[in-house]
């Protein structure tokens, strides 16, 4: 053995290792052609290592053009590999230039066996000896074939392919593989032809040692893949920490979702789709396997809510993005539950919405307890001001009784006085004085009075009624869900502006729908109904009816019903028609009320038009 | 004793109707004297003037309950009734209970007031008149000697002369002398009408708890 046969064994045996082993890869994973071409570049260079061993240990000329004949058939393999190898490992590399190499290639091979005994010689004429690594070793001498050429264009086009491919990738900014990939390539090329063409045109007298930089080739392409690999396998280590710390945070989630009560869901916007969580549909009374879509959530809604919540969610679709909003839900028990539904919409690069997610949460007893404690609010304040009135009243009793009890004594002493023969008159006179006084004194109590109950002047400006209803639905809307009654809004939205007090037609309606409230309480059966409508009269006015479905007003009560302190509550302090008709006939209109022909009973006041209407 | 004409004593804060009122009972033929606070009146307060109180019920400073309970205290307690601006139940219920002689709104009628002063002024009369029997009397019983006394405490309860000779060991002879300077002391015939006499006065009923040995 020498070190030549050593050598070059070694290196056939190296390169088969790793064909094999990369072409098992590949086996396996179908995808990866990488390996596949590098495996085919080891197999190449394997079989070019026995072709350059075989030329070295030739006996005759005729044996050597043999020889150098079929080395080209691993030549044209490896070339062609590393085209491949290079196209897909650094996906780069011009495509039309890949096909010219490979051509040339095929070309050369193909001259290889038709002109003369092979590409590089026409005929080899004689063989020397020369000592190479301490062996006697054979090197051709022989009529060289021009074409060649052709084989060492394909290798300069190789070079061009791979430097073009490498100046991608490093501008492309993956640096490290630019000069690994790309750099050996160029570089091992160059090495092999300029060593070959060396050799072959008899310039230096050494045998063909090519397969010592494909070597190289093959060292540095395995290194690459390999390195490859470990990142390959980092990456999957990595992918399983985090998708172990995403199924945690999951679980958090989840956790916390549920401590909170929150049912979770998340709506496909274009399919129509809902997916919820099983507390979402425990929420909404609907079963784990029922269906879902949007209609069938907004049936689940009660009729009432259903409006204000298409509205809301139109305008988050709309581009507001998300939306906060309450609603109720009428069960399928026939119950109620009050909902708490936050939500956030997704959009894609068109700004189209693709998808809604959402959070919600039952708030029905937080509800409960709010209204209980508006409830309690208001009957204290009912309280207070009645223990006011009453205070009130008391005080003025007192103040007004001081002077109208003197006023009496003096005019009892006076008549007692005359009815003596010859009555005092000084006295008398002092009596006539002091009882004037007196009246003076009560009267300026009543002054006080009226002065402290004084009305503040009215701030009138025009008003757009269905603005003004609006208000005041806001304001009873709660109220009026409390106590189970449908308030029915029907106001045109082309009324003209009226003119009035803002606060104190407001402080009017809602007082009006307040009675007419309290009005519903005594009705067990049929419909709760409140209905607001508006109309525009023909007296230049607006006229505003609140009509109930209660039980209507006594026909002998019907009088009586704006006198101040008529009332027929039991907790009723008989001010609010009154004060509400004086508000009315301080803005130039009408109150007054009447029962309906199919029972219950409509009140109706008017405010007038503002004058700049007709410009309207 | 005194002879002096019985007076109404007004008062009020209110000078207007104090004035009013002093008017209509000086026409109605009452001597009346006012006042403006309840202090003046018991400052200036008679300690033998006949006649009654008419007081506002809400007065500044003392009010008129204050006044009330003052006046009780007094030596010459006169009857005593409210006027007040407004019916104020839980004032009229104390004002009632604690003896006053009646509780009026400042416009009742005035026939009402009227009513009220001369019922309080004929109140004033008949308890001064008792005041003074009683303690006219009680003079008479206060020429007795002690033991002269506590004989007597013995016989108005109908003792025999021996059983009360026992009690206080004193011989019984003694005893029928005791009686004896008792009935002349004060000059009656009989043990009934020394009985009848003793309980006018109220001597042993007024001051019973000061003889424990009675039972």
């Amino acid at each position: 053995m020498s070190w030549v046969t050593i050598t070059w064994s070694m290196i056939a045996s190296a390169c088969l290792t790793l064909a094999a082993i990369n072409f098992l890869t590949w086996c396996r994973n179908r995808e990866a052609w990488a390996n596949l071409f590098f495996s085919l570049l080891a197999t190449g260079t394997t079989a070019f290592a026995f072709c350059e061993l075989g030329m070295m240990r030739v006996a005759t000329p005729a044996q050597f053009g043999t020889v150098l004949k079929w080395a080209h058939v691993p030549t044209w393999l490896i070339v062609v590999s590393l085209v491949g190898f290079v196209r897909l490992y650094l996906k780069a590399g011009r495509p039309w230039l890949a096909w010219t190499v490979c051509g040339l290639r095929t070309l050369a091979l193909a001259l290889n066996f038709l002109v003369g005994q092979n590409l590089n010689y026409l005929e080899v004429t004689r063989l020397r000896s020369i000592p190479f690594l301490g062996e006697s070793v054979q090197i051709p001498d022989g009529v060289h074939n021009p074409w060649m050429l052709v084989g060492q264009l394909s290798l300069l086009a190789l070079v061009i392919f791979a430097a073009d491919a490498a100046v991608t990738v490093w501008r492309r900014g993956d640096r490290r593989e630019a000069l690994t990939v790309g750099g050996s390539v160029v570089f091992f090329t160059i090495a092999s032809a300029g060593q070959s063409i060396l050799v072959l045109w008899g310039i230096v007298q050494v045998p063909l040692t090519a397969s010592l930089s494909f070597m190289g080739l093959v060292a540095v392409m395995g290194y690459e893949l390999s390195s490859e690999m470990i990142r390959a396998t980092q990456l999957a280590r990595d992918l399983r920490v985090s998708q172990a710390g995403s199924r945690e945070n999951e679980q958090r989630m989840s956790l916390a979702v549920d401590a909170a009560n929150l049912g979770i869901w998340i709506r496909d916007v274009a399919r129509n789709k809902i997916w919820a969580s099983a507390k979402w549909r425990q929420l909404f009374g609907f079963t784990s396997s029922e269906p879902l879509d949007f209609e069938c959530i907004l049936r689940r809604l009660h009729p009432d809510d259903r409006e204000v919540f298409q509205q809301v969610l139109t305008e988050a679709l709309a581009g507001v993005g998300s939306y906060d909003t309450e609603f109720r839900l009428s069960m399928p028990d026939g119950g109620l539950r009050w909902i708490s539904s936050h939500g956030q919409v997704e959009f894609d690069a068109t700004g189209e919405p693709v998808r809604i997610r959402g959070a919600s949460r039952d708030i029905t007893e937080h509800k409960r307890a709010d209204q209980e404690t508006q409830l309690l609010r208001r009957e204290v304040a009912h309280v207070g001001r009645v223990t006011m009135m009453g205070q009130l009243a008391s005080a003025l009793a007192h103040e007004i009784n001081q002077p109208l009890g003197a006023i009496l004594r003096n005019a009892e002493a006076a008549e007692l006085f005359m009815q003596d023969a010859s009555p005092d008159m000084d006295e008398i006179r002092a009596i006539v004085a002091d009882i004037r006084k007196d009246d003076q004194r009560a009267g300026a109590v009543i002054d006080r009075i009226r002065g402290l109950l004084k009305q503040q002047p009215l701030n009138t400006r025009e008003l757009d009624v269905s603005e003004l209803v609006g208000d005041v639905r806001a304001l009873v809307r709660v109220d009026a869900a409390a106590r189970q009654v449908k308030l029915q809004v029907d106001v045109p939205s082309d009324l003209p502006l009226v003119r009035g007090d803002r606060v104190h037609l407001q402080q009017v309606l809602l007082n009006v729908i307040l009675n007419g409230m309290d009005a519903l309480n005594g009705a067990t059966g049929g419909e709760r109904c409140l209905r607001v409508s508006a109309l525009c009269n023909e007296t230049q006015s607006v006229e505003i009816a609140v009509s109930d479905t209660g039980s209507g007003i006594p026909a002998d009560k019907l009088v009586h019903i704006f006198d101040p302190f008529f009332t027929t509550k039991p907790n009723g302090m008989g001010m609010g028609l009154a004060i509400s008709r004086t508000i009315i006939e301080a803005h130039g209109g009408r109150f007054w009320a009447e029962n309906n022909a199919t029972g219950g009973a409509t009140f109706r006041f008017t405010v007038p038009i503002a004058e700049r209407v007709t410009t309207k | 004793m005194s002879m002096t004409a019985p007076i109404v004593q007004i008062v009020d804060d209110d000078r207007s109707f104090l004035t009013a009122t002093s008017r209509l009972l000086r026409a109605s033929g009452f001597a009346v004297k006012t006042f403006s606070s309840a202090g003046e009146f018991l400052a200036q307060l008679d300690t033998d003037a006949p006649g009654c109180v008419v007081a506002d019920l809400q007065m500044p400073g003392m009010n008129g309950l204050d006044l009330q309970s003052a006046l009780a205290r007094s030596s010459n307690p006169v009857p005593i009734l409210f006027l007040t601006g407004h019916g104020d139940i839980p004032s009229s219920v104390v004002a009632m209970r604690s003896g006053a002689e009646d509780f009026l709104e400042k416009r009742a009628p005035k026939e009402k007031l009227l009513d009220a002063v001369r019922r309080a002024m004929a109140r004033d009369a008949q308890e001064r008149e008792e005041r003074n029997r009683q303690q006219e009397l009680r003079a008479r019983f206060d020429i007795l000697t002690k033991r002269e006394f506590e004989v007597l405490a013995h016989v108005v309860q109908g003792r025999l002369n021996k059983q009360i000779a026992g009690d206080l060991g004193i011989h019984e002879r003694t005893v029928k002398l005791h009686r004896t300077a008792i009935t002349t002391k004060l000059g009656v015939q009989s043990v009934a009408e020394l009985t009848r006499l003793t309980d006018e006065a109220g001597i042993f009923t007024a001051s019973a708890p000061t003889f424990p040995k009675g039972q």
